[in-house]
């Protein structure tokens, strides 16, 4: 009879069982559990030994270390590969193609100088330059804003995603401890486990961990670099912090019982949160740079450009600047030296690169020599204080003293000790505060300086191609009278032999000389009198086309109708084809390299596309494996309702049999009581 | 293998996902007509087509600022052509006032008659674009460029002297290009078309009398010298000469003294009518000279003004009891003049024209151009639209045959057959 109640007993677990199974067969995390039976132990009689029944050993979970695990570290980089990929696409709407980018606005506005050409004095046409100039700056700082919001976003995601770190590790201290007070039981807490390892795969997604099971049964969580999150029954909290560098940035950081830590983003590895630092660090980074770098540049050229034409004014004077961009900034570390300082300040903007620097001084000890490092590329700079006053200038011997990427550093008074950084950030804000400074029509200055005109009597074949000013000593920043100059060039020979008459406002002769014209090469001033001896300030090159002949006459004045002049106008159209972004100085001092606006846009665009593309492949590849190994885990500790209903049918069956070995051993004992009675 | 079946159905929902999702994008490439709605569709791609889309803006530029131009020639050739019908006007009205037989009064009709040609041309001069500035405005002048001055004015460190009062040009010199595909003119030299052409008969240039001596000759009352020719070019110089004469009656003999020399390379006797040869030129004095008569030969310079040459005409005519000798001569000086000034224009009119052919050349190469741009951002960014709608169709095929699959096979489980 026993052995009838035993067997009842066993098959109601079992069906027990299966009914758990099935009612939690859509329960996240659930494995399957199973009842083990074994044999009671026999009994030993002189007849041999009799078994006694059945015995619930245990209710077992099937569950796989090993595919839980590679289900959960597959589901993190799934997850870092999905968040990067939903970053990414936010990044690329600051970059859209066709009319809506930066690149279109830009041309439009030089292209709107064609009709300031064809037109001096026409105050529609300037209006026009004006209005697509504002539309220009304000989408730069649209753009910045963007970022900015992008960054907001991004640190408010960390934000949240650490407080549910922080509630899950909590929790899962929570069932260590309950599961080591189980432990003593010598019974396995299959649900406790089960929520434990659902709370580890909910975390993983967020940080990539590792675990380490302890003796007493709890489980402890390593952060991915090696960092404890959860030891037995106590967690530690994560929190934000602001980076050291820059208060914008979020970094991570752990509250630890003597305070708070800051943690290494590169040590966190995959997860959501790795895949927010790392977006933000580098993405993001790189994107503001690629827009303060084109701002910045464009900008920068669009001014110096100005203040070399003559403008509408009463009294014509050379042109104010049009754009005002954010400038550069340098940060010091929160641990430097109290009162080291770095002044920054752009050179020349043609060469900026899309990157921010880092400064500090030489690993390797050499005094007076600091180490510059470039971010983008991580390209390392070994750069000394120029006596010249150029700031701190290469000292490799390719580039000696030329400055890095065209940037003047200056080093404050106090000198830098070794733990001392700097970051260095030319282009990184420039685009938020872009906006146009210019509001009168009459203030471009599309009229040239100078007006060259051929001697009547010429009779070379030589006539001018081109007369611009080519640079300039005067403040771009504020518009001043140009000096009064009229300077002749006489031809002595038909080799291109002349001589040159420089004459001042009263018509005195300043200076004369002689110079050889070469066909297809300018004639510069600056060969004549270089710059700051030449007193009107400014430089101009002349470009022929033809040969002059011995006798003729090229005279040069200063413009005196610039209502009709066109020669600056024609300059800006000019831009629009000439590499002015990312140029690069080759050892002889020459420029070389970089891009068209138009063409600078086209390839911070694509570059973004390109890392979009990239994180959509490789979302796609991690979450296709995220879903293999799941459907592997699943296969081993999911319930199938099949399996489950067959199940039931056997165990019914089972405990319809040991029903009927009761009902057969409750017929056995009556009828032995019917006998003896 | 076991399959969980709570991960079969999450895997199927996740499939129809997939598929829809395709499919929403292959209906959004649909309605925007664009392969590449995103940079990150195809970054090579959209990087051309953002290339191509900033040729097509220049190109647009570069139509609009050759219209300008156009439109700037065509009103300057036809100022040019109305002033060249002008100018041979007032060449047959001094070829008219030649008549031996008119008198002062109706020399003075011609004179007249000239003085208003003189300011219909002046108003050429100073014809308008249309758009504010003038046509021979040459690289900017004041409004207008070409002014009556005063004698003596105006001055300046490159301008030559003006002793007499007349029209100037107060402009400069060249002309303004706007920034097309290539420079194209807006505006003609005003200096170079009204103000240079060719003094005397384009080489050299006679005249009665010497006007740039100090002090100055006056001309011969009795003799007039016709505007000369050029018989040999080779044996031209470039030196002045001064013709003397002296002597009356039979011993007229003449000298021809270089200038800038002391000595006459030339002693003869005067014959009327007969040519004089010097150095391949060859000339003509007609009349009686008068005994130290000075006649001038100096070479051509680009420096004679069509005005100048009328108001001298001008001025001549309205001077009553002229010797008929010195009608003649202002007859003489006033078509040669006239000739030259013709030339000058129809030469810078033929230049005009030359600049309007070119700019339809420059027209279709900004076209070729601009329709090579848009083609080469239409490969670069646009769908191929049968690609996309067969594409799309076969997206929704797939997702329909998934959402059948799946209501079929999630239907069947063991549930629905015991019986219990």
């Amino acid at each position: 009879m026993s052995i009838g109640a035993r067997a009842l007993f066993a098959n109601y677990a079992a069906l027990q069982t299966v009914g758990n199974n099935i009612a939690n067969a859509n329960t996240p995390g659930y494995s399957r559990q199973q009842v083990e039976f074994a044999t009671t132990k026999g009994q030993y009689t002189g007849a041999g030994f009799f078994g006694k029944g059945v015995d619930v050993a245990n209710i077992v979970r099937a569950h796989d270390a090993f595919l839980a695990k590679e289900a959960s570290l597959t589901k993190s980089l799934s997850a870092f590969d999905q968040t990067r990929r939903g970053k990414l696409a936010d990044l690329e709407n600051v970059f859209p193609p066709g009319e809506r980018g930066l690149g279109y606005s830009a041309g439009q506005f030089l292209n709107a100088m064609v009709d300031v050409a064809s037109n001096p004095s026409d105050p529609s046409a300037r209006q026009v330059v004006l209005s697509r100039a504002k539309e220009l700056a304000s989408r730069f700082a649209a753009s910045g804003e963007r970022l900015d919001t992008i960054q907001a976003s991004v640190t408010s995601d960390l934000t949240n995603s650490i407080g549910t770190v922080n509630s899950l590790a909590k929790q899962i201290a929570k069932v260590n401890d309950q599961i080591a007070r189980t432990q003593g039981g010598g019974k396995a807490p299959n649900d406790l486990l089960d929520q434990r390892d659902q709370l580890i795969a909910q975390i993983s997604q967020f940080v990539q961990i590792s675990t380490i099971p302890a003796d007493d049964g709890s489980v402890a969580v390593f952060l991915g670099g090696g960092q404890r999150l959860v030891l037995g029954s106590e967690a530690q909290a994560l929190v934000t912090l602001a980076d050291s560098f820059d208060a914008s940035r979020t970094r991570l950081g752990i509250t630890e019982a003597n305070g708070t830590r800051a943690l290494d983003s590169a040590l966190l590895g995959s997860g959501s949160i790795g895949a927010l630092l790392t977006f933000q660090d580098v993405d993001l980074q790189d994107a503001r740079n690629m827009v303060g770098q084109m701002a910045a540049a464009l900008s920068d050229q669009v001014n110096r450009r100005q203040a070399l034409g003559l403008d509408l004014q009463n009294s014509p004077r050379s042109g104010v600047p049009i754009f005002r961009v954010g400038g550069p900034v340098a940060l010091g570390a929160s641990s430097n030296t109290p009162g080291t300082s770095l002044g920054l300040s752009i050179a020349d903007a043609r060469q900026l690169q899309a990157s921010a620097y880092e400064l500090r001084t030489d690993p390797a000890g050499s005094a007076g020599i600091y180490q510059l490092t470039r971010l983008s590329d991580g390209r390392v700079f070994l750069v000394q204080d120029d006596p010249g006053g150029n700031g701190l200038v290469n000292t490799d011997p390719n580039h000696l003293n030329q400055q890095i990427d065209g940037l003047k550093i200056t080093l404050g008074a106090v000198p830098m000790g070794s733990t001392d950084r700097f970051m260095l950030q030319p282009v990184t804000r420039s685009a938020n505060t872009m906006a146009r400074v210019l509001d009168d029509p009459n203030g471009i200055a599309a009229a040239a300086p100078l007006t060259a005109t051929m001697g009547s009597s010429n009779k070379g074949t030589a006539t001018i191609a081109a007369l611009s000013a080519v640079s300039s000593t005067i403040d771009p920043s504020t518009g001043k009278p140009f000096p009064t100059l009229r300077g002749a060039i006489n031809f002595t020979d038909d080799l291109g032999n002349y001589t040159w008459n420089l004459y001042d406002a009263t018509n005195t002769l300043m200076a004369t000389g002689s110079g050889t014209w070469t066909a297809g090469t300018p004639i510069l001033s600056s060969t004549w009198l270089p710059a700051p001896a030449t007193p009107s300030g400014y430089e101009f090159s002349l470009n022929l086309n033809g040969v002059p002949r011995s006798g003729d006459v090229i005279n040069i004045d200063s413009t005196k109708f610039p209502g009709s002049n066109n020669g600056n106008a024609k300059a800006f159209v000019a831009m629009q084809t000439t590499p002015i972004v990312g140029r690069v100085m080759q050892p002889g001092g020459a420029l070389s390299g970089g891009s068209s606006i138009t063409d600078a846009y086209a390839n911070s665009m694509s570059n973004v596309g390109v890392r979009v593309q990239g994180a959509k492949a490789a979302a796609d590849i991690s979450a296709s494996a995220a879903t293999d190994a799941e459907t592997a885990r699943s296969s081993q500790a999911g319930v199938n309702l099949d399996e489950e209903a067959s199940r039931l049918m056997q165990y019914q069956q089972s405990y319809q049999a040991a029903a009927k070995v009761l009902q057969a051993a409750q017929n056995i004992f009556d009828t032995l009581l019917r006998t003896m009675a | 293998m076991r399959v969980s079946t709570m991960n079969a159905f999450s895997t199927g929902v996740a499939i129809l996902q997939k598929r829809q999702q395709d499919m929403e994008e292959a209906q959004n490439r649909l309605t925007s007509g664009k392969r590449v709605n995103h940079a990150s569709d195809d970054p090579t791609a959209a990087a051309s087509a953002e290339r191509a889309m900033a040729s097509i803006g220049r190109a647009d530029a570069a139509q609009r600022a050759l219209q300008t131009s156009r439109n700037a020639m065509t009103l300057a050739e036809g100022a040019l052509g109305d002033a060249n019908e002008l100018l041979q006007q007032a060449h047959e009205t001094m070829i008219a006032a030649g008549n031996a037989s008119y008198s002062d009064s109706e020399r003075k009709t011609l004179a007249n008659k000239l003085a208003d040609i003189r300011n219909q041309l002046l108003s050429i001069a100073n014809r308008p674009d249309g758009a504010g500035g003038y046509l021979f405005s040459g690289q900017g002048a004041p409004q207008p460029p070409f002014v009556d001055m005063p004698a003596g004015q105006p001055t300046g460190p490159t301008l030559p002297l003006f002793p007499n009062a007349g029209v100037r040009y107060l402009g400069s010199g060249g002309t303004i290009d706007t920034q097309s595909s290539e420079p194209l003119p807006l505006t003609v030299d005003g200096n170079a078309a009204w103000m240079q052409a060719q003094s005397g008969n384009g080489y050299f240039e006679t005249e009665s009398g010497d006007r740039l001596a100090v002090p100055a000759v006056s001309p011969s009352t009795r003799a007039w010298i016709d505007k000369g020719s050029v018989t040999d070019p080779s044996a031209l110089t470039t030196s002045s000469y001064s013709i003397t004469f002296s002597g009356a009656g039979p011993t007229l003999a003449y000298s021809i003294t270089p200038s800038g020399s002391g000595t006459a390379v030339v002693n003869a006797s005067f014959v009327p009518g007969q040519a004089i040869q010097l150095d391949g030129m060859s000339f003509t004095i007609s009349g009686t000279p008068s005994n130290t008569d000075q006649f001038t030969i100096r070479p051509s310079t680009p420096s004679l003004s069509v005005f100048d040459a009328l108001d001298n005409a001008i001025g001549d005519l309205s001077t009553p009891s002229r010797t008929s000798q010195q009608v003649q001569q202002t007859v003489a000086y006033g078509v040669r003049d006239l000739d030259s000034s013709i030339t000058r224009i129809q030469a810078v009119r033929a230049e005009v024209g030359e600049v309007m052919n070119r700019t339809e050349g420059v027209e279709s190469r900004i076209s070729a151009s601009k329709l090579n741009a848009q083609t080469e951002k239409s490969n670069a960014e646009d769908l191929d639209m049968v690609a996309g709608v067969s594409e799309f169709q076969g997206q929704q095929a797939g997702y329909n045959a998934a959402l059948q699959a799946y209501s079929m096979v999630q239907r069947m489980t063991l549930f629905q057959y015991l019986n219990m």
